[in-house]
């Protein structure tokens, strides 16, 4: 072996004089045989006599001929060439091994695609030698070697080619730690672009290699991340917004690696998304990157932008479940995986559809259910210290930002799938379960600041509209504010609501935008106006209500009146606010304050709807009422509501300054809203009780429909009030007692009842009963049931009734021992 | 006419300056770096020794001890045939750490990977693992073990010679892979067949 390499170091001295005698050999071993093969021979003569000369060309040329027009010859030749190059590189004799690359790259380019693979073994057996040298500059000249062969489509694919050591080499590279920075830079670099050459070279044959594989993944993709943060420094390229759809062509190890890394998730099919992603996710913990998450987000917004599109959720899916994963992490950890995830999720929206959709929302509020119970409730005190709120903030706002980019449809669908998830707070009032409440109405919340409102009967499917109503009367009172300002940014389409936050008596018309009242807005509240009214007054009745409700039930109802009410359906409006007037006049419960407050909102609400719908005569009287309050010092009675209202009058309800009823009338009737149709107002007419048909359905949740008139005919008001007494109340109360319709109304619910109670089995009713969230209430139910059965047996139809009292007097004896 | 007859995959593995780069220099270069930097993600080295008058080529994997490289290093673990653990006899944690390597180790490694226990820097006054409490350890999880020192150049060619000799006897022992890997295919049979072997160990 080592004469043969002797002679070929004496190469120059021998050609002299051998070259007149044999033509083109150079090896004086062969010259004398005359055995050595032709390959052989034109092989050694590419090389030159001093190596500064370089790759001889013509030779070259001559070489390069021959392999075209012997093929067969191809494997011999590339043997040879590796042999020579084998033993340059143990001699470091590195400007020969270059020259030999040289010819190697030269015979790959000009070789046929379908003679290449006889060649290509050898051939990277050279480069792998090289690589395996730990000479900086025969590494970089290897995989400028490979990075050309990369590019090279091969018509035969060998499959038995194996690419482990080049994925494990290349990624050693990417980390070279040399002490000569620019030496590094070029290792990186070069290590980097050979990653992206074995990607070309396997990504597109799943027969070759199969480049996903978490065994090669798990370099690659390290490797390219390590020199996207370590590397970013030099260039200032990376600022946050810097993160484009474009790709970055710098030539730099930064930019390099980032758009392998795009090239690599830009190819990656559906089920090889997430073996690319979750090397990203190990390595950024591995790094601790999450906090703070700048390079994260950058990551994984290079991610979305690269990805094929349809794959995106893909990305979220996997990130959502490296959140699960991290349950048990800091809650700055998740706070901040969220934080990314609500980066990138909206880039997801656009391409996500169906059950996908519904499966990102459920895990978003599977994560936030996580995080309430994930503590002894003792501890939620301490949990919103801790970091817990931000991460359920962060999830929150994750979900509106992947809400916000989503068709308003399914919007909808969104808001009633969060609400069929809000749980519905039994007798237990677990604080987890409230606490969930808060957190899924406080998404709600985000989702419909996102939704734009167009039709409102599209905006309130009856589901979703029964359930938000139901929550309003929801005994904590954040969790019916939330409820409330729901339902102002769902109602608000022309963007009043910032300038009614507050109630007031100083507004004017020019200052709201206003829309005349379509005909399905108007068939909508014609619907729906009993149920949002009979929530909104149970609402109010509740004892813990704070300022901010009241001011919260104030803007709602200025919502309604302008976006939905017409002269048609004001009638039922004004009804409404009286009977908050009632209220505040004769609950029993409410305190002092709360009863000043619901008459600011009476009187602002009743002027409003005078300016609204243009009613003159009751602007007037409800602004004789409202200068009568001024005059007699009653500031307690008009905005602003405030905590500490001082009663300055002499009395807290001074002559005249409530609303009278007859005065009402005629301000109205002066209105030209049409009142005598059927009978007197308030009277006669019908009422907002009656339109919509609240069916009993068998199930508990109904029964809390009938709390207005439990309400309006609880013992204990009866006893406060004689029917005698000259209240607008009474008026109002007689109005629901005794108009036939509505009488029908209850005779229907009254038959239903008993209906229930009949078929029912004993069980289901006690379960029912038991199940209510106040039993005391369903009791009342049940009573105000009998006082109007005895009440009206002047009515024939309710004979039915009576005769079915017994039935369930008897089964239910306890029920009724009062 | 490749210059070799056997190829293995050699990779280090242990705490952060327990002295694997030394090691691994000293074997392949014959020298104590002064001033060794920390081992970012993992360095390559090649060294061809001769055994019984045959080539054998190993490939060394030098990893980083540093924990937040240890998702890329984990990922060079599979393909290991033998897998250094290396320790700082004069350092307590480096030892009590063994266990979550060998965890991790299980957990990335091929299990018929040969593992070797080496307690290095015996060339240091100030030991804190007596020579007999790394034995046993080694002893008690299937392990060879020896003491070295990069410095002084103690073990270090025997550790490697007996990794190399070892695994050749393996390989030998089925029977294969003693046709010249030069006739094989790129870069396949030669670790395929030891890879084989192994798996049937
Ligand atoms: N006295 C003595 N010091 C050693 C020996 N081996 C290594 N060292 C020293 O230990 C320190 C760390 O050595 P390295 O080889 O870089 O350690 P490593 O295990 O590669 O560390 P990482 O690459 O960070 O995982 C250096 O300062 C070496 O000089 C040894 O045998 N004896
Ligand atoms: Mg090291």
């Amino acid at each position: 072996m080592s004469n043969v390499s002797f002679c070929c170091y004496e190469q120059a001295d021998v050609m002299k004089c051998v070259d007149t005698i044999v033509d083109k050999c150079t090896d004086p071993g062969c010259c004398l045989s005359r055995m050595r093969p032709r390959y052989k021979r034109l092989v050694d003569n590419i090389f030159p006599s001093v190596p500064q000369e370089g790759l001889v060309k013509n030779n070259m040329e001559k070489l390069t001929f021959y392999a075209l027009s012997s093929p067969e010859k191809l494997d011999r030749i590339g043997e040879y060439l590796f042999q020579k190059a084998s033993r340059d590189i143990s001699r470091k004799r590195n400007e020969f091994v270059m020259i030999a690359m040289e010819a190697m790259d030269q015979l790959l380019v000009a070789c046929h695609a379908q003679t290449l693979n006889l060649f290509v073994e050898s051939y990277l057996r050279i480069v792998q030698k090289l690589l395996e040298s730990s000479e900086p500059s025969l590494q970089i000249l290897a995989t400028q070697s490979f990075v050309r062969f990369s590019n090279i489509e091969e018509d035969t694919p060998s499959y038995h080619r194996r690419y482990d050591f080049f994925v494990s080499k290349f990624s050693s590279m990417c980390h070279n730690n040399n002490a000569n920075l620019a030496t590094l830079e070029m290792i990186r670099m070069a290590g980097i672009k050979g990653i992206q050459g074995v990607i070309r070279k396997t990504v597109s044959d799943d027969l070759v290699e199969n480049i996903w594989e978490p065994v090669h993944m798990d370099k690659i993709v390290p490797s390219l991340l390590f020199n996207m943060h370590t590397m970013k420094s030099k260039s200032d390229i990376v600022v946050e917004s810097g993160i484009s759809e474009e790709v970055n062509d710098k030539n730099d190890a930064f930019s390099l690696a980032e758009s392998c890394l795009r090239e690599l998730i830009g190819r990656a099919s559906f089920g090889h998304v997430k073996s690319v992603i979750r090397p990203v996710l190990k390595h950024l913990d591995a790094h601790h990157m999450w906090v703070p998450n700048v390079f994260a987000t950058q990551c994984f917004r290079i991610l979305m932008f690269s990805i094929q599109s349809q794959y995106s959720y893909a990305v979220v899916e996997t990130l959502m479940t490296h959140l699960d994963e991290n349950s048990n992490a800091s809650p700055k950890i998740r706070t901040s995986i969220a934080d990314v995830l609500s980066k990138i999720i909206a880039i997801a929206a656009n391409e996500s559809v169906g059950p996908t959709v519904l499966e990102i929302i459920n895990s978003l509020l599977t994560n936030l259910r996580t995080s309430v119970t994930r503590r002894p409730p003792s501890n939620i005190g301490l949990a919103e210290s801790d970091g817990e709120n931000e991460y359920r903030e962060a999830l929150i706002h994750a979900l509106g930002e992947f809400a916000a980019h989503l068709p308003d449809y399914q919007k909808i669908e969104i808001m009633m799938f969060i609400m069929s998830k809000v749980p519905q707070l039994k007798s237990s009032n677990n604080p987890n379960d409230l606490h969930v409440q808060r957190m899924c109405l406080k998404s709600l919340l985000m989702v419909s600041t996102k939704y734009c409102s167009v039709q409102m009967n599209a905006t309130f499917p009856q589901s979703f509209l029964d359930l938000l109503l139901k929550t309003l009367t929801a005994s904590e009172d954040e969790i019916r504010f939330i409820v409330l300002r729901i339902l102002h940014t769902l109602l608000d389409r022309h963007n009043n609501a910032s300038k009614f936050s507050k109630a007031t008596v100083n507004i004017t018309k020019s200052e709201i935008n206003l829309e005349k009242c379509s005909r399905s807005d108007t068939i909508f509240i014609r619907k729906h106006a009993q149920d949002i009214y009979v929530s909104i007054y149970e609402c109010l009745e509740i004892t813990n209500n704070t300022v901010d409700n009241v001011e919260a039930v104030y803007t709602t109802l200025a919502l309604i009146c302008i976006e939905l009410l017409s002269e048609e359906t004001v009638l039922d409006f004004i009804r409404l606010i009286l009977s908050i007037q009632e209220l505040a006049i004769t609950n029993a419960v409410l305190s002092t304050q709360q009863k000043f407050h619901l008459h600011a909102l009476v009187v602002s609400i009743m002027l409003l709807v005078a300016i609204i719908i243009d009613l003159h005569p009751l602007k007037i009287y409800i602004n004789k009422i409202i200068e009568q309050r001024k005059l007699l010092n009653a500031t307690h009675l008009l905005p602003e509501l405030s905590i500490h209202n001082e009663i300055k009058s002499i009395s807290l309800l001074p002559a005249g300054v409530l609303i009278e009823e007859p005065e009402l009338t005629e301000a109205l009737k002066a209105s030209g809203i049409d009142i005598t149709k059927t009978g007197p107002v308030l009277t006669h007419r019908r009422s907002w009780v009656e339109n919509t048909n609240m069916s009993m359905k068998g199930s508990y949740t109904d029964l809390s429909n009938l709390d207005l008139d439990s309400v309006n005919s609880t013992p204990a008001m009866q006893r406060r009030f004689s029917p005698n007494e000259d209240l607008s109340f009474e008026a109002m109360k007689r109005s629901l007692l005794d108009n036939p319709a509505v009488k029908a109304e209850q005779n229907t619910r009254q038959t239903q009842l008993c209906d229930l109670y009949r078929n029912a089995s004993f069980q289901d009713l006690v379960a029912i009963s038991t199940a209510s969230k106040d039993e005391e209430s369903l009791h009342t139910k049940i009573t105000d049931v009998f006082n109007k059965v005895d009440l009206s047996n002047k009515l024939s139809a309710i004979e039915t009734n009576n005769n079915s009292k017994p039935i369930y007097e008897t089964l239910f004896p306890e029920l009724f021992a009062f | 006419m490749e210059d070799y007859k056997f190829l293995f995959k050699v990779v280090l593995v242990g705490n952060a300056g327990v002295g694997k780069t030394c090691l691994v220099r000293r074997f392949t270069q014959g020298m104590f770096p002064p001033g060794q930097g920390a081992t970012i993600g993992v360095d390559f080295m090649i060294k061809t020794i001769e055994i019984d008058n045959e080539k054998v080529k190993l490939q060394i994997w030098d990893t980083a001890g540093q924990e937040r490289f240890r998702s890329i290093t984990q990922s060079y673990y599979r393909s290991a045939h033998a897998l250094i653990l290396i320790y700082d006899i004069t350092s307590q944690p480096t030892f009590d750490c063994l266990n979550d390597w060998l965890r991790e180790i299980d957990e990335y490694a091929n299990n018929r990977v040969l593992r070797v226990l080496v307690g290095n820097k015996i060339d240091k006054e100030d030991r804190e693992i007596p020579s007999h409490v790394g034995q046993d350890f080694a002893q008690r999880h299937d392990m060879r073990y020896l003491e070295t020192s990069a410095k002084q150049a103690d073990n270090v060619e025997k550790l490697f010679v007996q990794i190399a000799s070892e695994l050749m006897e393996q390989a030998k022992s089925k029977g294969i892979s003693t046709e010249s890997p030069q006739s094989l295919p790129f870069n396949t049979r030669t670790s395929k067949t030891i890879n084989d072997f192994c798996c049937n160990r």
